[in-house]
């Protein structure tokens, strides 16, 4: 267990490194296309061979890997913390104000996300640089995708609510929003945290499927999303296994993440 | 001082009545007053009503759905009209509650260092030391292990007796001048109930305060009691002395009881007693141990 | 003596033919509809599936041959267009039947005109007919003569007569009766079609021998290109009419031989600046966007070669403007696609003003150059080339922004609002005259993308192209014709309102087992020839 969780720590402190130094460590700037040989296979030059314009892979899912590791889990962070307040407050204060907030929780549910992303697309305006472009989708997403998880954690806030513990908190003077913060939500915890888990992955393929419909990384900077959608067109008849590189990186990355967490933190 | 203290202003001086939507009221009228620094028994069979006074003593009845009227007079000042913030200043700090199921009551996810302080910064603004130090004082005057290793631990990692005097801890860091104990033994086994019975009486020597002490059982309530009132079907049917109440029932319902009990009760042994007739009531019970009979 | 050994020959492979067919009762050819033809009518029809159908089943009275791009009698045998092209005559084959038995004459020719020009059926195939108000006259001047007079002049009159599939007037089966090689025996919903040989069917080979040698075609519907892919590979099915270049290099991989490139095609990927003066755009962008000198510099700074080496990988060449080469007749081989010189560009750039400092181009004013590319989300194609374009000028020193939209927004922004800089699309062409592109060219047409509805033309060259233009469409000279269209193309290519980039090549894959399969760039490429393809077994027999 403890050799399992060095490894996973050792294989992210790598992948970060890499990542941060990405300009020292990429073998070439991630937009420039080496035209004479694109769709390469791997060489000593490519590592992990060049994308359909020239590329080098390897680069591109160093810098790639740099956009997603910072902004995903920043965007599954901010979803986490509007659903503990949300949810959370729905459930403990509980009456008319749950109702209401559960109701809008659905509505928001409901709502048809892509025509609103794309509504989103048609106000920004035409010339944002990549990166903003980048920052804007993953904040989106962030400010979008609290509502899945503060149905699980009203839920479970009301279940708290009622429990014995918090009686006995409310009869030693504690009440209001530091009850909720003090008491209720390190209980939630294990919750945010799977939905956490849960949320980073969700969008960074949420990413992926955004920039097909033109909202999210501009070319030429690249994403595990820009690169995933590589694999759109994959097909065994020309396999290039090594397109699977930045797929694989990514549930490496996820499982570490997992492995390296504290047991406690995940699990009380 | 005994004299003094029978005669004395009552802590808590209840008229209660409190019911639940849709049901026949629970608490009918209900009278009762606490002395200072007498543990004041409240015996009654299963769903009379107990719990519900406990929590309408505390104003938290709400929570249940619960609806109450009446007064609640503590320290000469009636609870009733209090707004929930000046109750919040209150619970814990003047009146502070043990309940029944000592694991769930502690929160799970949190170390008991960070309940313990949590419980104390409530009410007070301090320094960390200042924090630490009414915190292990607190489990010191309940003999737990004032440590580090068993305070960072977390409530799963407790017996249920440590739990519970955990919650007795929490209950007496601020010294409140009542403590009201909802049936706090009964989850714990025989040896483990009377070691807490015999620390309720103990701080409550030791702290000077009042404990209502509520419980289905009316052998441990026998034991530490000075007093004990009976309930029944949301009324106090009789308040007296323990030794009287033994030895001289009035209501049919006490003598039923009593009737009821497997052995004779043995009464709160010597110092602690706090009144001169109860003293001779004890020594003589501990030479005869009187076979009561009705 | 001589005539009956004559009638004897005639008799004995009458026998071998019917024997032939017999051999053939199980060669089927199949392929793909990638969708279900909406309708059947042959006057009604407007997708591909449909026209597939039409193709497969419709006689015409002359038929666009797709290798030599000429006209070629089918079920007329001559035919005369007369009064500036207001007036088209028949002669008409005699003795052709219907597949059901009826008899084909002058009246069928009337009554499918008359359906035709019906406005109460708005047929998409009539409209290209439609050039003025007022009524069509269909005369039958004997069983074998018709003449058809238009209220106004329609230019290629005679060519738009390849669409129009001859019904038959008195057939209790209406537009079941067909004169082509194939009539629709079954059609299963959603699923397949299957078309059975045309037992009346008029053609036949140089051996006498009745066309066509295949007995029967199924088309299947199958939305999912993978899997026709595969079935291609499994020989499920006998060839795909039109692959992408990822798709041919895959096959080419997979199944070599079967993938064929018949060269460059009408179709042409573009892009171009706003030059709408009412636009939402700051005034020096627009200034920028209509000066002949950027929008060179800009053309001169792509490199073609990559793009069609790159992004479609080879299957694709460098466009040089409107007309693609692979329109024999008309383009203009004078031109040539503009060479890719990114020092010409600057110099071009200089004469106006701009100037590269540090690595930036800026504007005389100081505004550094940057403009946004629009496309629609999910080409991949026009992705890739939006992000080559994207390196190649900031070689001059420019910041494109690519930005994919979802297809309503992009054409919300290119027809209403106006609110975008460049955008790069495509033009799928069928049509090999180029007076199907007038609503493209005349400065008052609604598709003049870059500046459309104009009500005066805003520059000069763009009055000039009005002219020309209305002067081809009103003229049945070819020669002045051609002349006209070869100066618009000039022009097009001096002033590029739309930057061509490159013109895709026509490819398709055709199973081994398909004979005198000849696939072309005009659509249908591969099975234009219908009637003269056949499977392997049935060619052994027959020969
Ligand atoms: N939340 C509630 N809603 C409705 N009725 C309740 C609720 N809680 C308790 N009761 C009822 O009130 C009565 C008194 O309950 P309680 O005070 O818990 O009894 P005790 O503590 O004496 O066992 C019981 O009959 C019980 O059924
Ligand atoms: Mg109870």
């Amino acid at each position: 267990m403890k050799v399992a969780r060095i490894t996973a720590l050792a294989f992210l402190v790598v992948v970060s490194a890499a990542c941060l130094f990405a300009d020292f460590v990429a073998p070439a700037p991630y937009a420039r296309q080496f035209r004479d040989v694109p769709d390469a296979a791997p060489s000593h030059q490519h590592l992990l061979g060049t994308d359909s314009l020239g590329r080098d892979r390897f680069s591109r899912v160093l810098y790639g890997t740099r956009v997603s590791l910072l902004l995903a889990p920043a965007a599954a962070l901010l979803a986490s913390i509007l659903a503990a307040l949300i949810g959370g407050t729905a459930g403990f204060v509980g009456g008319w104000l749950e109702r209401c907030v559960m109701a809008a929780t659905d509505l928001f549910l409901s709502l048809p996300w892509l025509f609103l992303l794309i509504t989103v697309r048609a106000l920004l305006p035409l010339n944002t640089a990549p990166f903003t472009s980048v920052l804007i989708t993953f904040a989106l997403l962030g400010c979008l995708g609290w509502a899945a998880a503060a149905r699980v954690i009203c839920a479970d806030a009301r279940t708290f609510c009622q429990s014995d513990f918090i009686l006995r908190a409310r009869a030693s003077g504690s009440g209001g929003f530091r009850l909720l913060w003090r008491h209720i939500v390190p209980n939630l915890k294990p919750v945010l945290y799977a939905q956490f888990w849960i949320a980073v992955p969700v969008f960074i393929l949420a990413e992926a499927n955004l920039g097909a419909l033109g909202l999210g990384v501009a070319e030429p900077l690249p994403s595990w999303g820009s690169l995933l959608r590589e694999l759109e067109s994959f097909s065994p008849l020309s396999s290039q296994p090594w397109q699977f590189v930045p797929l694989v990186l990514l549930i490496a990355v996820v499982s570490c993440f997992h492995l390296a967490m504290k047991k406690q933190e995940l699990s009380v | 001082m005994p004299e003094l203290l029978m005669n004395a202003q009552p802590v808590l001086s209840l008229r209660l009545s409190a019911s639940y939507p849709g049901r026949p009221a629970v608490l009918r009228d209900l009278a009762l007053d606490v002395r200072p620094r007498e543990i004041l028994g409240l015996v009654g069979q299963s769903g009379c009503g107990k719990s519900t006074m406990a929590l309408a003593i505390l104003k938290l009845l709400f929570l249940k759905g619960g609806k109450m009227s009446g007064s609640i007079q503590f320290n000469g000042r009636d609870l009733l009209p209090l707004k929930e913030k000046e109750m919040r200043g209150l619970r814990g700090k003047e009146i502070a509650l043990v309940s029944q199921s000592p694991i769930s009551s502690l929160n799970p996810a949190l170390r008991i260092r960070t309940q313990m302080e949590e419980a104390w910064n409530i009410h007070r603004r301090t320094t960390r030391e200042e924090c630490t130090r009414a915190v292990l004082g607190a489990l010191e005057s309940v003999s737990l292990p004032a440590d580090e290793t068993f305070l960072r631990q977390y409530p799963a990692q407790l017996s249920v007796g440590q739990a519970q005097r955990v919650l007795i801890a929490m209950a007496v860091l601020h010294r409140p001048p009542l403590l009201i104990a909802d049936e706090p033994t009964s989850a714990l086994d025989i040896i483990i109930q009377s070691e807490v019975l015999e620390l309720f009486s103990s701080l409550s020597r030791k702290l000077g305060m009042s404990i209502l002490y509520i419980s289905h059982d009316l052998l441990s309530v026998a034991k530490i009691s000075h007093r004990v009132a009976v309930m029944s079907q949301g009324e106090i049917v009789e308040c007296r002395k323990t030794a009287e109440l033994f030895t001289n029932p009035l209501h049919a319902y006490t003598r039923k009881l009593i009737a009821a009990l497997p052995v004779a009760p043995a009464f709160s042994s010597g110092e602690t007693l706090v009144y001169p007739e109860h003293a001779t009531m004890i020594a003589g019970a501990e030479l005869k141990t009187p076979n009561l009979t009705m | 003596m001589r005539q009956r050994l004559v009638r004897l020959g005639v008799l004995l492979l009458f026998v071998a033919v019917t024997g032939a067919a017999f051999a053939q009762s199980g060669s089927q050819l199949r392929f793909c509809l990638h969708s279900e033809p909406k309708t059947l009518n042959p006057v009604l029809m407007a997708d591909e599936s449909s026209e597939t159908v039409r193709y497969l089943t419709g006689g015409v009275l002359m038929r666009l041959n797709r290798l030599t791009q000429q006209l070629e009698p089918e079920l007329a045998t001559s035919w005369k267009v007369s009064e500036e092209g207001k007036t088209i005559s028949f002669k008409l084959r005699a003795g052709v039947h219907f597949s059901d038995g009826t008899a084909f004459s002058a009246d069928d020719v009337a009554y499918t005109m008359q359906q035709l020009m019906d406005p109460a059926l708005h047929s998409p195939t009539g409209d290209s007919f439609r050039s003025a108000e007022g009524k069509v006259i269909t005369k039958v001047e004997a069983k074998d003569r018709v003449t058809v007079i238009f209220p106004a002049p329609v230019v290629g009159l005679d060519k738009l007569f390849d669409q129009v599939a001859i019904m038959s007037a008195s057939s209790p089966k209406k537009e079941m009766a067909v004169l082509g090689p194939y009539y629709v025996a079954e059609n299963k919903a959603g699923s397949y079609l299957l078309l059975k040989r045309n037992p009346n069917y008029w053609k036949h080979d140089a051996a006498g021998v009745q066309l066509p040698y295949i007995n029967s075609v199924r088309l299947d519907i199958q939305q999912n290109r993978d899997v026709e892919m595969l079935r291609l590979v499994r020989g499920e099915i006998d060839f795909i009419n039109a692959v992408d270049p990822e798709y041919f290099d895959k096959l080419a991989a997979q199944a070599p031989g079967t993938v064929t490139e018949a060269g460059v095609s009408l179709d042409s990927e573009q892009m171009w600046f706003n030059q709408v003066a009412s636009s939402p755009l700051p005034a020096y962008k627009k200034a920028w966007f209509t000066s002949t000198n950027f929008r060179r510099a800009i053309s001169n700074s792509i490199n073609r070669e990559d793009l069609a080496r790159v992004v479609f990988r080879g299957h694709a060449q460098p466009a040089v403007s409107w007309v693609s080469p692979a329109n024999k007749v008309w383009f203009n081989a004078k031109l040539q696609p503009h060479a890719f010189d990114q020092k010409a560009a600057l110099q071009m750039l200089a004469n106006d003003g701009f100037r590269l400092q540090n690595g930036v181009l800026r504007d005389r004013e100081g505004h550094a150059v940057e403009f946004s590319i629009i496309t629609n989300a999910g080409n991949k194609y026009r992705e890739r080339m939006a992000t080559m374009i994207q390196q190649d000028l900031a070689g001059i020193g420019i910041r494109l922004n690519v930005v994919t939209l979802d297809f309503p927004s992009l054409i919300e922004r290119i027809t209403r609002t106006f609110d975008y800089e460049a955008s790069l699309l495509g033009l799928v062409n069928n049509d090999l005259d180029p007076n199907s592109q007038m609503n493209v060219w005349l400065s008052s047409a609604e598709q003049h993308q870059w500046n459309p509805e104009q009500k005066t033309p805003a520059t000069t060259w763009e009055a000039e192209i009005d002219k020309l233009m209305r002067a081809q469409a009103s003229t049945l000279d070819q020669k002045k014709r051609k002349q006209a269209v070869d100066r618009v193309q000039e022009i097009v290519w001096q002033q590029e309102p739309f930057i061509y980039l490159v013109n895709k090549n026509a490819m398709s894959a055709v199973s081994k087992n398909l004979r005198n399969a000849h696939p072309v760039v005009l659509r249908p490429q591969v099975y234009w020839n219908i009637d003269q393809l056949s499977l392997g077994s049935e060619v052994a027999q027959n020969r």
